[in-house]
């Protein structure tokens, strides 16, 4: 049975309606969809901040409805969300890394080296010091990011990480994402509008209505120019202009993600180059 | 002009005073503030003086500093003075019209606003030498004794931590709003007091409704990294309490002691008038 969450108890509408998910350790998984497709919902279920309505939510063996392993499952599962100046909590920039693992009543010195190392690992550890104020919105999304890899977790779950930040801060954080998914192992859950960023996964999740309705690999769901559009998203430019020319009937394929893939398709000769 | 604000008039530094564990400096001017009120007669006085001066030659603070903090004061010190001159009954010295000076009440005024500004001198180098954070942490663990008579002790501190993260925050709004609504007309810097208390309104209601937006989401993102109050919680920084701070309570203590004891020893300080508490 699928997972269902509905807000509202005197009401019919569903937030999520019957999805059915199974993310595997260590992979990069885009959930896309429009304002109010269930998508935030969806990520505030695997650390247990909702819990479902109808259907159960595993987390690494863990239901979340169980109230003795919250603890755990939050520590697990953690979580950024959209804005930046709203999750971070102390007045230094060392403090707020320390936050998750001063809860979890970690030794002090232990801290430190997680505060560290969690900080080098977001390339934030030149401000430590730092107020969170004064950084930019994408240098404080790293800090958010730092804040649960103190925690060690083996998933992190973002809610639209970059929606709030300038297309220099969205870069910053994609490739934190994307490095820790490929050096570290943590499976990533990355909510998104932003379809250049979809395309980083290994699988893409589109949800409508509370319902998962496409879903495959960023190539296999962007070819999908149509079916991706009536849901009302956008596919990434350069695929729809694959699309386009391959409609005309030139010889595009119409699966192409990236700019670099397109120069290829257009001209064999220079990917030697 | 709402950046003119400063919070916590903290002057970062690496003095003997900035370096004491701020538990000692929160006791010590507690302390101090009674000493100032038992003081008595000039012996008495003199050594709260010298103490003080020896604290403030210590910090590094520029007198500057402590001077600008008496300035919001003054208003409270020329009162002090005019009612004690006027009001105690004694030997006059001069008049003017139907007010009348004594030389009891000038020498009470004097002194009573003395003990003013010196409170006002080491409560200000308390907030000077000591960062926000290592005042909350201090108070945190000085109150935690208090726990079981229930005093919400790391609630407070944590209060206190996210009021201090989130002013410049919720200054960058209220500047941001203000532009908005200025830009739609709004006029905050004409008028009488009473149109431009009014000409806040338009900013205050969406201030307010960021904050609980905020706040709300705030509470989320803690709950997410697994707060859950301050059971079981450990800190990233310790609280040191080193061989200065044993210094510093000492004498601290010897201050008192000594205070005491001139308030003792001279019971019948009537040379210098109705001093003293």
């Amino acid at each position: 049975m699928g997972l269902t969450h509905r807000y509202d108890a005197t009401r019919e509408d569903l937030a999520l309606d019957q999805v059915g998910l199974t993310v595997r350790e260590g992979e990069f998984v885009a959930v896309l969809g429009h304002n109010g497709s269930g998508k935030s919902t969806l990520a505030k279920h695997v650390n247990a901040l909702l819990l479902p309505t109808g259907g159960t939510v595993w987390v690494g063996g863990w239901d979340t409805r169980e109230q003795r392993f919250l603890w755990d499952i939050r520590r697990t599962a953690g979580m950024v969300f959209q804005n930046p100046d709203n999750q971070l909590i102390a007045t230094t920039v060392e403090e707020d890394v320390a936050f998750g693992p001063e809860n979890l009543g970690i030794p002090p010195a232990e801290i430190r080296r997680r505060v560290d190392e969690a900080l080098a690992a977001v390339g934030m550890a030149d401000f430590a010091q730092r107020a969170p104020h004064l950084l930019s919105g994408g240098q404080k999304q790293r800090v958010a990011i730092a804040g649960i890899l103190a925690m060690r977790p083996r998933v992190i779950v973002l809610d639209e990480p970059t929606a709030m930040l300038d297309p220099s801060g969205r870069r910053e954080v994609m490739q934190t994402v994307q490095r820790l998914n490929r050096e570290e192992g943590i499976t990533i859950l990355h909510i998104t509008h932003h379809m250049d960023e979809a395309v980083l996964a290994d699988r893409v999740l589109v949800m409508e209505a509370g319902r998962l309705v496409l879903s495959g690999t960023p190539r296999e769901v962007f070819s999908r120019v149509e079916e991706v559009k009536a849901l009302g998203l956008d596919v990434p430019q350069i695929t729809e202009l694959a699309a386009q020319l391959h409609a005309m009937g030139l010889p595009v394929p119409k699966d192409v993600l990236t700019v670099d893939e397109m120069v290829t398709a257009l001209c064999p000769s220079s990917s030697t180059t | 002009m709402l950046k003119d604000i400063t919070l916590g008039q903290y002057v970062p530094g690496n003095s003997p005073v900035h370096r004491l564990d701020p538990r000692t400096k929160i006791l010590g001017a507690s302390l101090f503030i009674v000493l100032l009120f038992l003081a008595k007669g000039l012996p008495g006085y003199l050594a709260v003086t010298a103490f003080s001066v020896l604290v403030v030659g210590l910090s590094s603070i520029p007198l500057s500093y402590l001077l600008r903090g008496l300035r919001p004061l003054l208003f409270l010190l020329v009162l002090t003075v005019g009612l004690q001159v006027f009001l105690t009954p004694g030997t006059p010295i001069w008049h003017w019209g139907p007010l009348v000076a004594t030389r009891e009440g000038v020498s009470l005024g004097i002194f009573l606003s003395y003990r003013l500004v010196l409170l006002v001198f080491v409560t200000s180098l308390l907030t000077l030498t000591t960062s926000p954070i290592a005042l909350t942490d201090g108070l945190e663990r000085l109150l935690q004794p208090f726990k079981r008579l229930g005093v919400p002790a790391h609630e407070l501190a944590m209060m206190m931590t996210i009021a201090l993260r989130f002013i410049p925050t919720l200054l960058e709004e209220a500047d941001k709003i203000m532009k908005a609504q200025m830009a739609r007309g709004a006029d905050f810097e004409t008028g009488n007091p009473l149109q431009r208390a009014r000409g806040l309104v338009p900013l205050l209601v969406p201030l307010f409704v960021g904050a609980f937006r905020r706040a709300d989401e705030l509470a989320m993102a803690m709950e997410a990294r697994c707060y859950r109050g301050g059971e079981g919680r450990t800190r990233l920084k310790q609280l040191r309490f080193a061989f200065v701070d044993l210094g510093a309570l000492v004498a601290v203590t010897l201050l008192t002691a000594s205070v005491v004891w001139l308030r003792l020893a001279w019971p019948a300080a009537s040379w210098l008038g109705p001093l003293g508490g």
